[in-house]
């Protein structure tokens, strides 16, 4: 266990380093380090445009990652994933009326003295909330939270978000529509370190807590009835992951934007490789998910420059394939699908 | 034959059947198209520079349907609605009975122009690509509605004001310019783009003119590599603080440190219409104030050969 | 002396339908205990119920406390169940899935300890499975897996152990070592045993007490020879049957006389 997660921990501050230090415009770096306080172009972009991206990037992917391995632990189904609980979708639906009705109100945090954060993802994440009691509301039956009820909630919701956001798509103008797209597919700009500072803040956090539940987590997919027999409160601990879950994609998909794929291919990739505890499963996925959107994210930076793709793209186009050839190579004999 | 066999036969039948007439409907007979009136009497314009252009000519009286977002010149406002700038109403349009439709090839669904055509309306695309295109199809308009000289002398006053702009900024030194017309995410204008044209017009140099799409996403390692000295922001609605708190961190970028950050509505410069010049004008008094200010604000370094403005 | 399983009355009804409609049972530590029923008798709401799956109306007590007073882990630790059934999506190995009936005696946060590993390397000892350990569950017949299962079970350290069919899906060899496995689990570890049970002669030969379940109710409570009479058989099964005692004397088997 120490070692996959020791390695894996390795890659990751490689990757966030090489990802730093990629990217379309050539970069001296070590002029960017002796000049990181004063306002040098290379040290601004290192530091103020890159390095956050990169923070958040590892952040996200992280996140996204740990919450697809709980989710299809949670609603016992290898095709869950963050996406599917609707929470995202409701996050994005805030974050496009923000965008559409308040673009440019500021929110001052502590007074102004540690600088303001624009209204959107603020909607964003209201939109995520609100989207999460309305699941659980829908789901909850006899006071259990029924993986199936939660899947179809889910669905159903997205659907009617999906419709939503297309009704808004068709009355926008050109600008706001290239700010639709950007809920839609993903993008990690962003140059506040404040804001990447409340996501690490948001996801560590909310990733040691699901951590401390591994034990649980392979209990309950084993089954509602197997898991309660083994010695797990089954409803308290489907309502707990439903909420930790939501709220962590709900910040994300805040910041971020949907970002897709993450969280349905990492998990599978690393119980090929490291099985299926989630005692190992979880940590391993996490660190995975965020080398997996470091280097997503810098491909969508360098492959169409001076352009920058939607990182969503990139996920899918790269992801996909590659879970294919691991599927082919391992056979089924580990995924008992 | 089995009933197996008797079925499929049936199922496959039918369903050949149905494609047949299926085809029979949609490549059927095209309504015949209007013989090709002398003078369009009645006019559906499917974009607002069209508009303005119809307007400029002076045939804003024939226009009998507009888009949603056609709002200048104010008389524009009162005519009816046909649906928006991606999503005409084909129904409206075609009950407006007009003579001719006119629209904008990048933002008109082709399939939906071949579909007015079928059902018996003329349509023309006209090309709002490059500076060229606005002004050949300014006169295109006008040859099609029977005025080819109105179009002809718009087009030299135009012009006329283009040039004048060009020759106001020649000796001041080419400054580069960002424009931004979305935040988050950044969207700038990039190259192939009639206002990458208007940058260059007015002495600045786009920082994403190379790019080959006309307006991209730019990462934002870019505003610090080639450090644009203006920075004009196009969204809606921006206020002057706002936009400066917005790359405030970036202190490598002269336009930062300058305080050369200017919000600016998008309007005006955004449409591909008979206001290119006036939206030159307005760009060139961001990208070279010196060059517009009072000849007394004498820099003394030859920048500001300029003349007062002329009307 | 507290009883380890008392129900007073219990009713349960599932969608309008009186599943278990008055059922009192007391169940003593160490006993081993066959429940009979047809289909649809109420065995496995029962079992369900005594484990905590379900709640019905009615009191049930373990050891003397009243179950809704149990934690869930608590409970984990006083019984185990073989369910009938096992639908499992996730690739885990034998080896994973019996040391998870350690989890309650673990912190949640640690590994497994020793004493852990060497609880799961004695229950798959016990059911035979420990030859095939490290191989996935879904790669495992269906008797192999139902052992798996047994061991898992057996890791729980229970005192009460609930098995529902638990010979549902082993050939004959596995279904009378399974039996003769709980004999021994009765005698030597003194686990008490509930099962409910399909094959009547199979229980008869084992269990000292058999409880005959018919539309909800206790029907016959006692002895294999008190319960399996050939009218109780007629009234419950609806099929006619000869009993005959066995070699021993001791044990009624049933004979099918099945209609010419």
């Amino acid at each position: 266990m120490i070692q996959v997660n020791g390695c894996l921990f390795l890659l990751l501050i490689l990757s966030a380093l090489g990802c730093s230090l990629l990217g379309p415009v050539p970069l001296d770096f070590v002029h960017a380090f002796e000049n990181i306080f004063s306002p040098d172009p290379s040290a601004e972009i290192l530091f103020r445009t890159r390095l956050p991206r990169v923070l958040l990037g590892v952040a996200i992917g992280g996140g996204m990652a740990a919450c697809g391995v709980v989710l299809q632990a949670l609603l016992r189904n290898p095709l869950a994933c963050p996406q599917m609980l609707g929470v995202s979708g409701g996050a994005s639906l805030g974050g496009i009326l923000g965008l559409i009705f308040l673009p440019h109100w500021l929110l001052p945090i502590a007074g102004g003295l540690l600088g303001e954060i624009s209204w959107v993802p603020l909607a964003a994440f209201l939109g995520a909330l609100l989207s999460m009691v309305l699941i659980y509301r829908f789901s909850l039956f006899h006071g259990r939270l029924h993986p199936y009820h939660l899947l179809l909630s889910g669905v159903i919701f997205n659907s009617f978000i999906a419709a939503v956001i297309m009704f808004l798509n068709s009355i926008v103008d050109f600008y706001q529509a290239q700010g639709l797209l950007f809920w839609l597919m993903g993008s990690l700009s962003t140059r506040a370190y404040l804001t990447v500072g409340f996501i690490w803040a948001y996801i560590v956090f909310g990733f040691l807590w699901l951590w401390t539940k591994g034990v649980s987590l392979n209990l309950i997919t084993l089954g509602e009835e197997a898991a309660m027999q083994l010695g797990v409160e089954t409803g308290a601990l489907q309502r707990q992951i439903f909420v930790a879950s939501s709220l962590m994609i709900g910040a994300m998909v805040s910041v971020s934007g949907m970002i897709g794929f993450v969280g349905l291919m990492i998990p599978h990739v690393m119980r090929l490789i490291v099985g299926s505890d989630h005692r190992l499963l979880l940590p391993a996925s996490f660190l995975a998910g965020g080398i997996f959107l470091c280097w997503a994210d810098t491909l969508a930076r360098i492959l169409l420059a001076p352009a920058e793709l939607p990182v969503g793209i990139i996920t899918a186009f790269f992801g996909g394939p590659f879970f294919l050839f691991l599927l082919y190579r391992e056979g089924t004999k580990k995924l008992a699908l | 034959m089995n009933r197996r066999t008797r079925t499929f036969i049936v199922y496959f039948f039918a369903s050949l059947l149905f494609v047949l007439l299926d085809l029979e409907v949609v490549a059927g007979e095209a309504l015949p198209q209007p013989a090709q009136a002398a003078v369009p009497r009645k006019v559906v314009s499917l974009a607002p520079s069209v508009t303005e252009t119809l307007f400029a000519l002076g045939f804003g009286d024939r226009l009998v349907g507009v888009t949603t977002y056609c709002d200048y010149p104010v008389e524009a406002q009162r005519l009816p609605k046909i649906g928006g700038f991606m999503n005409p109403s084909l129904e409206v349009i075609v009950a407006k009975k007009p003579d001719v439709v006119i629209g904008v090839n990048t933002a008109t669904d082709p399939a939906k122009a071949k579909e007015m055509e079928r059902l018996g309306l003329r349509v023309t695309l006209i090309s709002v690509a490059s500076l060229n295109d606005i002004l050949t199809g300014i006169k295109s308009i006008a040859r099609l509605m029977g005025s080819p000289q109105t179009g002809e002398k718009l087009v030299v006053k135009i012009d006329a004001n283009i040039q004048a702009i060009k020759k106001r900024v020649a000796a001041a030194p080419r400054r580069r310019v960002l424009l931004a017309v979305g935040i988050r995410p950044l969207v700038v204008v990039g190259g192939r783009n009639f206002i990458d044209e208007l940058i260059t017009l007015a002495g600045g140099e786009n920082i994403a003119g190379n790019a080959t799409q006309p307006w991209l996403n730019l990462p934002e390692e870019y505003v610090v590599a080639k450090a644009p000295q203006v920075i004009i922001e196009a969204g809606m609605g921006s206020e002057r603080q706002q936009s400066g708190k917005r790359w405030a961190d970036l202190k490598s970028v002269p336009a930062v440190t300058d305080g050369r950050v200017y919000s600016y509505p998008s309007d005006k410069i955004l449409r591909p219409g008979p206001r290119v010049g006036d939206a030159l004008t307005e760009l060139a008094g961001l990208i070279h104030p010196e060059c517009f200010t009072n000849p007394s604000n004498d820099r003394g370094n030859g920048e500001s050969r300029c003349e007062s403005p002329k009307p | 002396m507290n009883p380890a399983i008392r129900t007073d009355s219990l009713t349960f009804t599932y969608k309008d339908n009186p599943v278990l409609d008055g059922v009192s049972l007391s169940i003593e530590k160490g006993e081993m205990v066959g429940i009979l029923g047809p289909n649809g008798s109420g065995k496995t709401t029962l079992l369900k119920i005594f484990s905590a799956v379900l709640m019905g109306q009615g009191e049930v007590k373990l050891n003397g406390r009243n179950i809704e007073t149990y934690g869930k882990r608590e409970l984990s630790r006083l019984f185990a169940v073989v369910p009938q059934e096992n639908q499992i999506h996730f690739p885990y190995t034998v080896a994973e899935i019996v040391l998870m009936g350690r989890a309650s005696y673990h912190s949640p946060l640690a590994l497994e300890g020793k004493r852990d590993l060497e609880v799961a390397r004695a229950s798959m000892e016990l059911t035979d499975s420990l030859s095939f350990s490290d191989r996935y569950l879904h790669e495992l017949s269906g008797g192999e897996k139902q052992r798996v299962i047994i061991a898992r079970a057996l890791a729980q350290e229970p005192e009460i152990l609930l098995l529902d069919e638990p010979s549902a899906f082993l050939d004959l060899k596995h279904q009378v070592q399974v039996f003769e496995l709980m004999r021994r689990l009765n005698r030597e570890h003194s686990l008490t045993i509930v099962a409910a049970l399909h094959d009547l002669n199979l229980a008869a030969l084992f269990f000292p007490r058999l409880v005959m379940l018919r539309d909800g109710r206790v029907y016959r409570d006692g002895s294999p020879k008190e319960v399996l009479t050939e009218e109780t058989i007629e009234e419950v099964y609806g099929i006619r049957v000869r009993v005959e005692p066995d070699p021993s004397g001791e044990r009624p088997q049933l004979f099918i006389c099945p209609s010419p």
